[in-house]
């Protein structure tokens, strides 16, 4: 129905959205990466420059040595790795009983574990710290790993439960009267084919545990068991800003989980459309 | 049938209970018994700095909240930011989704650019903001310097912009995760509706009214609960931009509740604050559910 005259300015406008989207969710990434760029000198320039004049490399060698960021590096990563892991054996589990095994209230069951996602974690911490505290685990991984795995279930059994009604059941029976047991068949047969929604799942469940921030702050403050958003948070002083070194730590925090959501950009769409969770 | 083979092949019913275990043991530990411990405590006055006993008060800790001015200043604080910045992502969200539904040859790049804010820690978001809104160093002034020349202003220093600046962070940070889900939503619509209605000659004005709003509504509704509860559980982002100051002035709830009971260690009466945010959200989320059960 367009107009042949209509077909530059529609391309045009295309361009122009494009452009927006584009400029409103990179701006910030980039401004701090230029940032890390810059030297101190040229920070504190009036009035402020977008390019760095001279690029600097000081900034990161400050952000690794000013403090222990390899150390909240690593910590992030055991404890959303291993967090992950947990959610999704325990999410697996639960999603395969109630996809597939002659359950009664399956719905209601289902209801449960993702209504434990409406309740305010920050309501919980102050039991969660006393817990913690009474057990001993303030200031280890698995104080983050537990809670952290809940805060991961809601949506995982969703995506999963999900994937594994859309496997046809007959491959399972016909694995069964092969001889496999009815574990056997779940782990050779589904476990196999609900890879790409385990995939979906476990990123969503890395994302919500490198995110994640309150918990973090409160349950594992000493310095060797922060992790990154904590760690970063915890680079200013009473009254000084580092910020071409905060700058650099970001860039050095947020580039693992940049690649990650570039590389499987369409599993992370498809998984949070099918959880509709977290903001 | 022997032991071992009941082991190795069990009922239904069985392995049913053996695989929810797991999730239902780890909700027990983590929701369940600290909800009740959370409802105990507020009764008691437990101060784990002081090393006395606790001691059973009864609805002391309540009263003492109602009376409370930081409460009452943290409330409204968790009430302004979740009543602006709900509707300020759904609209930008919309308008993000809108835009990224056109036919571009390359789709990456603009979802991409959806993502990026979503995966970007909220404490993240709080740091890069406040370098934004910086009175002297930021790029916000700077900008507003180059298009309208008006004076710098101290936005993280004057409680009125502190809180904006916050808000403003707090859409930026959130509206892609709307954008996402109703890009999605934006997708499902035939786009039959839209020839029929051309054919009937509607404008794009009433089209987006009377077809692209209510085929969105399911989406839009899921995005609002999500979003209107993780919005009363703020704390990330005021606590990376501004610790809540100046003063107060951005104290959040949740971060009154996190300096009771971690900084002061001040169990009993953080419990009973807790109780208050539970009771606050409950309401919230009530309200929801209410319309949605009215909608279906």
């Amino acid at each position: 129905m367009r107009q042949p005259d209509n077909l530059f300015s529609a391309r045009a406008l295309r361009l122009i959205a494009a452009a927006i989207v584009v400029v409103n969710g990179f701006f910030p990434a980039v401004w701090i990466l230029l940032t890390s760029l810059k030297t101190e000198a040229e920070l504190v320039r009036k009035p402020i420059t977008w390019l760095p004049h001279e690029l600097v490399l000081n900034n990161y060698v400050q952000a690794f040595t000013d403090q222990p960021l390899l150390k909240y590096l690593g910590n992030s990563l055991v404890v959303a790795l291993v967090s992950t892991a947990v959610s999704l054996v325990v999410a697996a589990l639960a999603a395969y009983a109630i996809a597939r095994l002659n359950l009664r209230h399956r719905q209601l069951v289902l209801t449960c574990i993702v209504a434990s996602s409406m309740f305010p974690l920050v309501t919980l911490l102050v039991p969660i710290f006393e817990t913690m505290r009474h057990l001993s685990l303030l200031n280890t991984y698995t104080a983050l790993v537990l809670p952290y795995t809940v805060l991961s279930l809601p949506v995982c059994t969703l995506v999963l439960v999900s994937f594994f009604q859309s496997i046809p059941k007959d491959l399972e029976n016909a694995a069964m009267i092969d001889g496999c047991t009815r574990l056997g068949a779940l782990w050779r047969v589904v476990v196999p084919l609900a890879a790409p929604g385990v995939f979906t799942a476990g990123i969503l469940a890395f994302v919500n545990a490198w995110d994640e921030f309150l918990l973090a702050l409160s349950l594992n403050a000493s310095a060797s068991m922060r992790t990154l958003p904590v760690g970063i948070s915890l680079y200013q002083g009473e009254f000084t800003f580092p910020w071409p070194v905060i700058s650099a730590a970001l860039v050095v925090a947020i580039v693992p989980i940049a690649v990650l959501i570039a590389l499987f950009q369409e599993r992370v769409v498809g998984g949070l459309t099918q959880g509709g969770l977290k903001g | 049938m022997n032991a071992l083979d009941r082991l190795r092949d069990p009922s239904d019913r069985t392995l049913a209970v053996l695989m929810l275990a797991p999730a239902f043991l780890l909700l027990a530990l983590i929701v369940v018994y600290p909800i009740g411990r959370l409802l105990w405590n507020s009764f008691f006055d437990l101060r784990l700095s002081g090393g006395g006993e606790a001691r059973f008060i009864g609805f002391e800790n309540y009263l003492l909240v109602l009376t409370d001015k930081d409460f009452w200043n943290a409330t409204r604080n968790t009430v302004l930011i979740t009543l602006i910045t709900v509707p300020g992502a759904l609209v930008v969200g919309l308008a993000l989704a809108l835009l990224a539904n056109l036919p571009f040859r390359r789709q990456w790049p603009v979802r991409l650019a959806l993502l990026l804010p979503w995966a970007l820690p909220l404490a993240f978001a709080g740091l890069i903001f406040a370098w934004f809104f910086h009175s002297e160093y930021g790029v916000v002034n700077d900008l507003a310097r180059r298009l309208g020349g008006s004076a710098p202003r101290m936005w993280l220093l004057e409680p009125a912009f502190a809180f904006a600046a916050i808000c403003l962070t707090i859409i930026w940070k959130t509206s892609s995760f709307m954008a996402l889900i109703l890009l999605a939503g934006l997708q499902m619509i035939p786009k039959s509706l839209y020839e029929a209605a051309e054919v009937d000659g509607a404008s794009r004005w009433q089209q987006f009214w009377q077809i692209t709003i209510p085929m969105l509504m399911p989406s839009i509704i899921v995005a609002l609960i999500f979003r209107t509860i993780t919005a009363l559980q703020t704390f990330d982002i005021p606590y990376t931009m501004t610790k809540g100051g100046p003063g107060n002035a951005t104290e959040t709830l949740a971060m009154l509740i996190h300096k009771t009971t971690i900084d002061y260690l001040d169990v009993g009466y953080g419990s009973t604050l807790a109780v208050f945010m539970f009771l606050l959200s409950l309401v919230v989320t009530g309200f929801y559910l209410r319309r949605i059960g009215r909608n279906a």
